[in-house]
Formats: structure tokens, sequence, C-alpha cells
């Protein structure tokens, strides 16, 4: 079905990276009847081959662990060290966190290996997926809205920018991307959390139930897993089942082998493919947006089988870089000319500044007595259990700490006893132990906002390069005074809504993981009206390059608290809308 | 001492089980790396930590021992290795001295003192023993919770199967 690429042929639009960003922009582009050449810099794995959801611990020869002479780099490795944090390890793989425990052997061929992607620089937890639909392929589903708290947060309480677009403007395609991808959710008609249009939700157990009307008295909204996920099925997609309740969500670093929770391939790429439209080549590490001499516009690009090593030049009439916030940065600031000395589309200074993400760490855990020793109840195989929505600074001003936080959390009983190994002893009073209590926990943790600072960056290391000569990001990323008190805060008010409900409060942490933890990495890119302060206006485009677009989480201008993947998908929706139509008259 | 091991486990829990479970036939040959003694005195202690009661079997027949022998064996730093040999001496040496013999010679009541002995400071080892006890243990508990026995027969675990709908709470 994939074509082969023509090097000869001016393509109307090139696309780089095949995440959440690029697969929605091939089928837009491709839907518009645009030619497209979509580069991926990873691998087209047989991913259900990698998945194996459905496979039991004891059918694998190491219970799902990864072979030894791999390691994945541990929570605390990143507290202790330096990156690049596979230097000198006698290791033959080393792979980031997202590997827990003893590293996962589903999804070691998803995630990069760090001895041929250093970085530099300051402490950063840096998850990246090189492979056909890249971190979609192991996304936590969660799949949120952004309101106008967000959008206009800055004319709220002063800090940092507006975005330059509102609630009203995006909605549209928020409302597109539930309807083509399948969301699953319950509607709390939350100003400051949109409902979207929602396929059958999961269901709560009764900690979770317990949790939710307890909270209700305070006003604040315990709502199940607002999944990405398809739960009632897509008539028009027969590359996706719909979810039934199987898979190792949870348990595992994610990844849906029956492609019921959204991926970028079976949800946007091979679609797209049908259309005889869409040209795919995997392999393909573009190091360099070239430019036309006479125009400055952008060309097309340079790109490094990674295979070979050979390199190659294909030319579009535009360029949309997908290839995550902080890969697009990279590539923008790799691709110096004469006529964007600091690379292309930087005029103002501002590429690979402004970055943004959120705080992850803090939260709570807690017992329900009355669960203890009750019956197994089948809680796993859900796409997720409960988000509990942003509650601070929305009506009021708290005094320590601007912006908001929301929970992810959930209870019940998973395939594996997790207090198998905190409980005490031994024998049989041991095993009744962990028996009647595996399934009375409760545990929830805050993902926060992290405010956008000029001073929290990323620029191009002067001496380390990439197994493929590509020098690599050198990071100056920090939290700050405001994540450090929204954590205290996350943390204090995790116990004390557990407290309230009447479960008991086992352990809460203020403790803030790595920066990078989060996985939602933002804002290198920002978009904005003024192209001193900004770099993309409101539909994506460079203000300096009117044919090179940024359609990745790089352009968001705060971080908000929600997760970023369905707000990246309905951006990048609007902006090929509008590059589809400016290509028709000819403006790019 | 492997094929004896084996020909009492096919007793014990059964054919089928034992060729179904790809740690069990990895053993046909005996242990990988523990020598049949050592194999002997941590299968016990296994089985002392997760016992065969009345509610479900315990590690002996869910063949943690085996699966531990089979992670040691291809370890990838020689230390770990060297940390169970030393760990089952000391488990030996203490026994001589509690009981005057070897562990396995010792009765079962001696074996569990020796182990509530090793467990003293679980939450805060110290001794080389006590740091022993806890590596012993959870690993006794991964291998036998991830077991066939340790999930459906322990756990009673319900899940990986196919739902029409979610289990649980409908929010209105």
């Amino acid at each position: 079905m994939s074509l082969e690429v023509d090097y000869n042929k001016t393509y109307d639009a090139i696309v780089v990276g095949s995440g959440a960003a690029g697969g929605m922009a091939a089928h837009v582009l491709t839907s518009h009847g645009a030619e497209v050449l979509l580069l991926e810099a990873g691998k087209r794995l047989d991913i259900n081959r990698e998945l194996r959801s459905m496979e039991w611990p004891y059918d694998h020869p190491r219970r799902g662990d990864m072979p030894p002479d791999s390691h994945a780099l541990s929570g605390r490795e990143y507290t202790i060290r330096q990156p690049p944090y596979a230097k000198g390890s006698k290791y033959k793989h080393v792979y980031s966190y997202v590997e827990d425990g003893n590293g996962s052997d589903y999804a070691k061929d998803i995630v990069v290996d760090e001895k041929d992607h250093p970085y530099t620089g300051t402490q950063y937890a840096w998850v990246r997926a090189r492979c056909l639909g890249g971190k979609t392929n192991i996304w936590g589903r969660l799949a949120l809205r952004l309101s106008d708290y967000d959008f206009k947060a800055a004319s709220r309480d002063g800090y940092g920018e507006d975005w330059p677009i509102s609630y009203a403007d995006i909605e549209p395609y928020y409302d597109k991307v539930d309807r083509y991808l399948g969301i699953s959710g319950h509607k709390e008609n939350l100003p400051y959390l949109p409902d979207g249009i929602f396929q059958r939700a999961v269901r709560l157990n009764p900690a979770e139930a317990l949790l939710r009307e307890s909270l209700q008295k305070s006003g604040r909204v315990l709502t199940p897993y607002r999944a990405g996920v398809t739960t009632d099925g897509l008539a028009h997609n027969k590359y996706r089942s719909r979810c039934y309740g199987r898979g190792a969500c949870d348990r595992r670093v994610g990844g849906c082998d029956i492609h019921a929770a959204f991926d970028s391939p079976t949800g946007l790429i091979f679609p797209a493919m049908e259309t005889g439209k869409l040209t795919l080549r995997p392999n393909a590490t573009v190091h360099e947006v070239t430019v036309d001499k006479a125009t400055g516009k952008a060309s097309g690009v340079s790109f490094v089988d990674t295979e070979t090593g050979t390199t190659y030049t294909v030319k579009g009439r535009s360029v949309l870089l997908a290839a995550s916030t902080l890969e697009s940065a990279r590539l923008m600031l790799l691709s110096k000319s004469s006529q964007h000395p600091n690379g292309i589309g930087n005029s103002s200074g501002h590429v690979g500044h402004n970055f943004c993400e959120h705080i992850m760490g803090p939260g709570a855990y807690g017992l329900v007595k009355d669960l203890v020793g009750k019956p197994r109840t089948l809680d796993d195989g859900r796409p997720g259990s409960f988000y509990l929505a942003r509650f601070r600074n929305l009506t009021d001003r708290n005094p320590n700490f601007i912006r908001g936080y929301g929970f992810e959390g959930g209870s019940g009983c998973g395939m594996f006893p997790d207090n198998a190994y905190g409980t005490p002893g031994f024998g049989s009073a041991y095993k009744k132990t962990v028996r009647d209590y595996a399934g009375a926990f409760i545990g929830m943790g805050g993902f926060g906002e992290m405010l956008a600072r000029y001073e929290n960056y990323v620029d191009l290391d002067p001496q380390v390069k990439d197994r493929w000569g590509v020098p690599v990001l050198r990071f100056h990323i920090k939290f700050g005074d405001n994540e450090r008190k929204m954590a205290a805060d996350m943390a204090a008010t995790a116990g004390e809504m557990l407290h309230e409900a009447g479960i008991q409060v086992l352990s809460k942490s203020s403790e803030l993981l790595t920066e990078g933890y989060s996985i939602h990495e933002l804002g290198t890119s920002r978009m904005g009206t003024d192209p001193k302060k900004s770099v993309v206006n409101q539909f994506q485009q460079a203000h300096d390059v009117k044919n090179l677009l940024v359609v990745d989480g790089s352009t968001h201008v705060s971080a908000s608290c929600q997760n970023p993947t369905w707000t990246i998908m309905a951006l990048c929706w609007r902006s090929c809308d509008h590059l589809a139509e400016e290509l028709k008259r000819g403006n790019v | 001492m492997g094929c004896e091991f084996n020909r009492r486990d096919l007793i014990r829990i059964g054919a089928g089980a034992v060729l179904a479970a790809p740690a069990a036939l990895a053993h046909v040959n005996g242990p990988k790396f523990f020598t049949p003694a050592e194999f002997a005195l941590l299968d016990e202690l296994t089985e002392i930590i997760i016992p065969t009661d009345e509610h479900s079997p315990g590690a002996r027949a869910a063949k943690v021992a085996a699966y531990i022998d089979t992670r040691v064996a291809e370890a990838f730093e020689a230390r770990e290795r060297d940390d169970w040999r030393q760990g089952l001496k000391l488990v030996e040496e203490l026994s001589q001295k509690m009981n005057g013999r070897g562990f396995l010679e010792s009765t079962p009541d001696e074996r569990v003192a020796l182990l509530q002995h090793m467990a003293r400071n679980e939450m805060h080892p110290k001794a080389p023993e006590e740091v022993f006890f806890r590596t012993l243990k959870h690993a006794t508990a991964r291998a036998y919770y991830t077991s066939k026995i340790g999930i459906h027969q322990e756990m009673e675990y319900k899940g990986n199967v196919m739902l029409q709908e979610f289990v649980g709470y409908e929010v209105k």
C-alpha cells in the first residue's frame, strides 16, 4: 500500500514524525487530496508481536522482564546521575524509566536505546519512542480537553501569555477528534474540563465510588477515566476493535494490541494510506529542513537512513514538524542557513525556550478497611480507573501558587498483588494477609501545571552527537518555586480527600519526580501573535517561514494540568485544514 | 537430583502443569546455577516463605526455586550469583550455630525459628542474613505471584478475560 519515495517529486507536504501529531497531519492533509510524504525516524514494528497484552506472565520465560543484558533506568538513577545516562554503562542496551521494574520485554523495542540517543545537561527523564506511531503505541490514554481557564490563564492570573486561540476556536476540532478516534468518558458539565462526545464509560469499583461520593460534598469531581479508547467501536475504522476489557493497560507500560486504545498507525496512518495519497518512509531520521535560497522558505528535508547511513533529500511545498516537542526544536535549531542563522523559524530566539510540562510524583495511598478479606473482584483490564479534576485556582486564589493540578488514580484487584513485597513475615499468615488486603488499596498521583519560563530551555550540545552523527540536545530545565509549592499542596489535599472519605491514609508524598517524568513535554515553539515573543501563529505556521508548520506539543503556550495528546491532535487538525486551503490558494 | 525433583513434582501438581511451564521444562537436566544441595535448600526456603496450605499450593508446587535458578544463572552481574551462593551458605552456617545441624536436617520448628531470626529486621535489614532474607523473599514473592498457581489458585485472579461490559458501578 505504501508508495515508494519519489526523490524527483515535490510533495504537497512532508510530515516529520508519525505519532499523534504526524499521524493526524497525514490523515487531514490526505483527506483534502494533498500528496503527503510521512517520514518516521524509527522502524515499522510488528506492534502486536511486541505488545502481546494477553500473554500470562508464566508463559513468558522471564515473566515479562527484558533480557539480562538490558537495563531500564530507575527513578533513583535520574536523581543521582547526570545525562547522558547510558554513558559508561556495562549493559548492552539501556532504556528509559518507563520500562519499569526489571524492564519490560513488551516495550523494549518501542522506546529508544539510550546508548544510541544520548543527551546532556540538567537531569531529565526523556522518554522517546522511535517507531511508527511513536509514543502513541504505549501512551497512558487519558484524553482531556483544555478550556479557556487554560487558554486564557495569563489574563486570569497575570502570569505568562494567553494562547492566540480560545476554546470556541478548537471545540469543533475536539469534536472531530472524538468522533474519528473514539473516546470513553462520562459527562460532568464542568466549564474547566469540557465534556467530549463520549462512548461507553469505564466503571468505578467500590473504593473509587466511595471516593467519588465523598468528594461531591466539597464540589470536587472524580470521573471515570476519560480514555482515548473506543469502547463502542468505530464503524469507519477496520483496524480497531472496541475495548473488551482484557488489556494489560495498567499492568504494563501500556499498549493495546486490539487497538481499542488510540494509536497513530491504526487510528490515522493506515486509513490515510488507503487514500493512495500517502507515502510512508520509516528509518528516516530527518536532520535538516532545507531552505530555498531565493525565497527563504522551506524546500524540503534531508534525512539519514538509520539502517544504511545514506543521506537523502526530498522536496515539499510545505514541511510539518511533528517529531515531538523536544525533537522538533532540535531539528529547527539544526536547520541553520544564511537566511536563518539561528535555526529555521527562530528569528525570535524563542525556539527551544518557554518549555513546560507536568509535575508528577505527589499523591497519596490508602486502605479501605471494609474491603479487607472481601472476595476477588475484576478490576483489571479497564483502559483506566479515574480522573479527579482540577479544583485549585478556579474561583479561589491559592496564596501559595498559581494554576492547578488533577489526579489520576485507581483501586482494586490487579494481576500481581503489589502488597506482596511490603507485607512483612512469611508462611500461611503472610499468604493470607497478602490475599486479604490486595484489593483494598486506593492510590492517586497528581499531574500539575509547570509554568512556562523562558529560562527553561534546550539547545544543541556543541560536542556530543548521536549514533548518526547528529548533534544532541542539551537540557537547561529545572522545576521552580511554584511547582514545589504546588507539590506540597497536592500531597496534602490527596491525603485529606482520602481521609475525608473514611479511607486510612497509609502514605503520602510531596516529592517531585525528576523533570521529564510525566512524558508531557511542551512549549519549545510556542504560538502567539507577536513574532518577537513566539515562534508560530495560531495555525502553527512559523512566523518567519509560512510553509513550515510545527504541529506537535511544541506550540502549546502553557501546559495546563490536562494531558496534552487530545489537544495536540485537535490543534493539528485545525492547522492542517488551514494549510490545505492555503495550498489550494497558492499562499504558501 | 534434578530428575528426582521433577518426578516428585509431576506427582504433586500433575504432569500437565509441569509440561506447560517453560521454567519447569528448563529444569529437566537439573539446576542451571545452584548445586543440587543448594537447590534443595533454596526449594525448602521458598516453601517455608510461601507454603502449601488449605487455600492453595505453595512455592514448591509453583516451581519458584527453578525460576529463581534460571534467572540467577543468566544474571548480568556476577555479584548477583555470588550473593545468592553466599546467602545460602549463611543459612547453613546459621543453622549449624543455632541447631547444631544443617538446615534440611533440622526439625520444621527449627527451620521456622531460623527464618524468623533472619526476618527480624525485614523492613530495615542490616546483618548479612537479614539482607539475604529480603532478597530471598522478594524473589520468592515475585516468582510465586506470577506463576500459574499464584495467579489463579492463590489470588483467584479474574481478569484477562473478554468482557462485554466493564465490571463495577456505572456512574449516573
